[in-house]
């Protein structure tokens, strides 16, 4: 069955280390232009996961097919390239270079890989840096700008490579409410703006529920329930997860 | 942006005069002075190499002296075959990039400490090669080259231009690699190799392919070298002590920066020159510890450091304008 | 292989052993390469020299003095050339020991000059049988002084409260800090103890084979070897490692020919890094 709009399919993929399973079988898809949100209490295997589907750790087992193409085996550049990306919930800033130069690396290496003119990509680059609030310290160092600024960098990089689907992991640690707020604002910016598909990877209950358009819950690798805000957020397994069996029972018990 | 160009315009003067005074300068200048000029551009050729590598790449392959081996050895192994030296040199230069590319993909996976130490290993086993395979390389004794065939006198010139030529074309190539899209798939691996492979870098693809270029402009100076002196023996041409020199000079100079490398090995040899007839007998404790002196007190080189001078000033310069215009 | 083929093997790689360790721990543990590594094992042996020369002292007695002077050099040497180079990377610490060891070299050729010297104690030509085979005293000695010392330093990581530090800074350097042990420290007591066991080594090798400034590259070669073999920082498993190289030299040099010896010492330690960088040995450290 070829379902036309399901852009991301992730078939039963599995990571284990040794006898720990960190990621069981878990299934999934994304819909071209959705938002959806992945949560769980931590070590639940949320970003274990994004690092299996972009490539950067290897699967145990299962696939993973982007726009109908079987990307399980592809590296991390290759998938890049093609479209597929994330970002990471501790900033990897390119050291020594300046904010500009570091968006420029996305414009250049991204989907657009085929094209050498450095003005161009110049051009692009600007362009994103201003959607994000950036162009004012495009010439600091990396080393130099604020927590803030270096996740917005981050963003900004993963949007010069011009991707179709983008893993925001965990964007809002370390953020101060206002921070998130501003977070927030502009990832719906962007989502409008560039059509984006996106898998929102976060900790911050009201951000999530308040961007996606659906969520999927992980709980020690496993995946134990997906589907509105509203119904995840009444699902009991997914109230016992965050809250263990005792408190669970009294939620479900006062409802 | 005026003041850009105009910046841009009088570089490329300098250094057009400085490209004219050195072509000419054999004239004026006596044979000792020819030599000392000659082994500079030498230097700053391999250094060159070795800045791609570490200053721009952050992967430093401290065995790299086995590239101008490969070339010495292979020029005069082809030249006692009756080949020219332009038909030889190339050839080693080729046998060079194949091997580096042969090598480069299993070795550069390793990181750091870990590829450094394993090019000073396959070093070794090539000086080994090259010691033991006596009817081929003439063993541990060495190999001669053909006499080059030039009146005594223009011998001293000949070589002068060739190396002049040599470091001339590698600094403008490594100029152009390093400000083109390839060039900043390199910095990106120095910056942060996973990052890199995230963005759509083909890391792999760009470390071989770096190590081959440096591989490539090594190894020319390697079978220029071994014509030049005539005679070549294993553990002179596989000596580390090349790539140490160049690893300091590109230091001194300024790594991760193009004109470095060439003001690094101007000043090392002039210290190391001078450190010989001046203190022969204590040379090489001169040179360990004016090494040590200059890395400590001038980390970014030379020239890092006035072109962080100047950017700095420059800066300071924008601010102050933004706060005036308001 | 012969009997007599292993126990020179294993007298060798005893030696080799004991050189090794120190490498490996000032890589493994301290992050320093250390390119002098080799000069200072032949300062050992040149200490030895003097005093011999001028006491008559045996290098087995004088290798305490040795050890000791060269925890000295070693502590200042990392507290003032390398310490602060650590933070230029690699590349800056590569060049500041290989600019020591030019430093050494140089020194070593002023006061005696390149010419080889050996120290010729009494019963250097001595040996004794075991069943079958000729064991040269001075060899025998030295392995059982180099296994002694092995023993010793081990104990020394384990049991004394300098050592556990060191430990506790390889393991896992922020715990460590956490718990208020002062790395640098660390770092440099651990340093010196490598230079140490160079001039032990030094000394012990005086005892057997002659030296001269030329010894310096080829120790820096094996040390290289037996570092990778065993594992950086691991103990028992440069202790291995030595060993190892005992026996390929032997071996390879008997059925080789001498020459190809090296080439395939330093073959096999590229393929280790390749496939193996943990060393044969396995873990990283002294388990």
């Amino acid at each position: 069955m070829v379902d036309n709009d399901v852009i991301l399919d992730v078939r039963s993929i599995s990571k284990h280390f040794g006898a720990l399973k960190a990621v069981d079988k878990v299934t999934f898809q994304v819909r071209r232009g959705e938002i959806v949100g992945l949560i769980g209490p931590n070590g639940a295997g949320k970003t274990t996961i994004t690092n299996l589907v972009t490539g950067d750790l290897r699967k145990t087992e299962g696939e993973v097919y982007f726009k109908g193409t079987n990307v399980s085996k592809m590296q991390p550049f290759q998938i890049a390239r093609i479209g597929l990306t994330r970002t990471y919930q501790v900033v990897k800033p390119l050291q020594g270079m300046t904010v500009e130069e570091n968006v420029l690396v996305g414009s250049l290496f991204g989907r657009s890989h085929r094209e050498n003119d450095l003005n161009h990509a110049k051009k692009n680059a600007r362009k994103i840096m201003k959607l994000v609030g950036l162009d004012k310290k495009k010439d600091s160092k990396v080393s130099d700008i604020t927590l803030p600024d270096l996740k917005r960098m981050e963003f900004a990089r993963v949007l010069a490579m011009d991707p179709e689907v983008v893993f925001l992991d965990e964007v809002m640690a370390g953020l101060n409410p206002s921070e998130v707020e501003e977070s927030m604002e502009m990832v719906k910016v962007i989502r409008k703006d560039k059509q984006l598909t996106i898998v929102y990877i976060e900790h911050i209950m009201k951000a999530v529920m308040g961007i996606s358009d659906r969520i999927i819950v992980l709980h020690h690798g496993q995946k134990i329930c997906e589907g509105s805000p509203q119904e995840v957020c009444d699902n009991p397994a997914v109230i016992e997860a965050y809250l263990g069996r005792r408190y669970a029972k009294e939620v479900m018990n006062n409802k | 942006m005026e003041q850009n160009n105009k910046k841009f315009n009088i570089n490329i003067v300098f250094i057009i005069a400085a490209i004219v005074v050195f072509i000419l300068l054999p004239n004026f200048v006596s044979g000792y002075y020819i030599r000392i000029f000659t082994a500079i551009f030498m230097y700053a050729t391999i250094a060159q190499c070795i800045n791609l590598m570490s200053g721009y790449m952050g992967y430093l392959p401290f065995g790299h002296v086995m590239f101008f081996g490969i070339g010495a050895y292979i020029t005069a192994i082809l030249m006692g075959r009756g080949l020219p030296f332009i038909l030889a040199m190339p050839l080693a230069a080729l046998s060079a990039i194949v091997v580096s590319i042969i090598l480069g993909f299993p070795v550069l996976r390793l990181r750091g400490h870990y590829f450094a130490i394993a090019t000073i290993g396959m070093n070794g086993a090539i000086m080994s090669v090259a010691q033991n395979a006596t009817e081929i390389t003439g063993g541990a004794m060495g190999t001669t080259y053909p006499i080059i065939l030039l009146p005594p006198g223009q011998v001293y010139n000949y070589f002068y231009l060739a190396f002049f030529g040599l470091m001339v074309i590698t600094a403008l190539i490594m100029y152009f690699i390093v400000n083109s899209k390839f060039g900043y798939g390199i910095r990106s691996i120095k910056a942060n190799e996973e990052a890199a492979n995230s963005m759509g870098i083909n890391t792999t693809y760009t470390k071989v392919s770096a190590w081959a270029i440096s591989a490539l402009f090594t190894s020319i100076a390697g079978g220029l070298y071994g014509y030049w002196m005539s005679f070549i023996s294993p553990d002179e041409v596989f000596d580390l002590m090349f790539v140490t020199n160049s690893i300091i000079m590109m230091l001194i100079g300024g790594a991760g920066t193009i004109l470095g490398p060439i003001a690094g090995a101007f000043i090392i040899e002039s210290v190391s020159e001078f450190a010989w007839s001046g203190f022969m007998e204590y040379h090489l404790a001169v040179l360990g510890i004016a090494t040590i002196m200059i890395v400590f007190f001038v980390p970014g080189g030379v020239i890092g450091t006035i072109t962080n001078r100047i950017k700095n000033r420059r800066i300071a310069l924008n601010k102050k304008a933004e706060v005036t215009n308001g | 292989m012969s009997l007599q083929m292993l126990i020179n093997a294993i007298l060798l790689g005893g030696l080799y052993a004991l050189m090794g360790i120190g490498f490996s721990l000032q890589w493994g543990i301290s992050g320093i390469i250390n390119l002098s590594y080799g000069a200072m094992v032949v300062l050992g042996s040149y200490l030895s020299l003097i005093i011999f020369n001028m006491f008559n002292i045996d290098p087995f007695i004088s290798m305490f003095f040795s050890g000791f002077l060269l925890f000295l050099l070693g502590a200042f040497v990392y507290k003032f050339a390398l310490q602060p180079s650590i933070k230029g990377g690699i590349v800056f610490t590569l060049i500041v020991t290989f600019a020591i060891r030019l430093i050494v070299e140089n020194i070593i050729l002023l006061v005696w000059s390149a010419d080889y010297r050996t120290i010729r104690i009494s019963y250097a030509g001595s040996n004794f049988q075991f069943l079958g085979t000729f064991v040269p005293l001075t060899k025998f000695l030295t392995f059982l002084l180099a296994g002694a010392l092995i023993y010793l330093t081990y104990q020394f990581m384990m049991n004394t409260k300098i050592g556990k530090g060191i430990q506790a800074v390889a393991l896992d350097k922020e715990g460590a800090l956490a718990v208020g042990v002062d790395d640098q420290k660390m770092y440099l007591i651990n340093f010196a103890l490598g230079t140490a066991l160079a001039g032990v080594t030094g000394s012990l090798w005086a005892s057997i084979y002659s030296f001269s400034p030329h010894v310096m590259d080829v120790i820096i070669g094996k040390v290289f070897i037996i570092a990778i073999l065993g594992g950086l920082g691991n103990i028992w498993g440069a202790a291995a490692g030595g060993i190892l190289l005992g026996f390929a030299e032997t071996s390879g040099a008997t059925f080789l020919g001498s020459q190809w010896q090296e080439a395939i010492g330093l073959v096999i330690m590229v393929l280790i890094l390749l496939f193996r960088p943990h060393g044969l040995i396995g873990k990283k450290f002294f388990g």
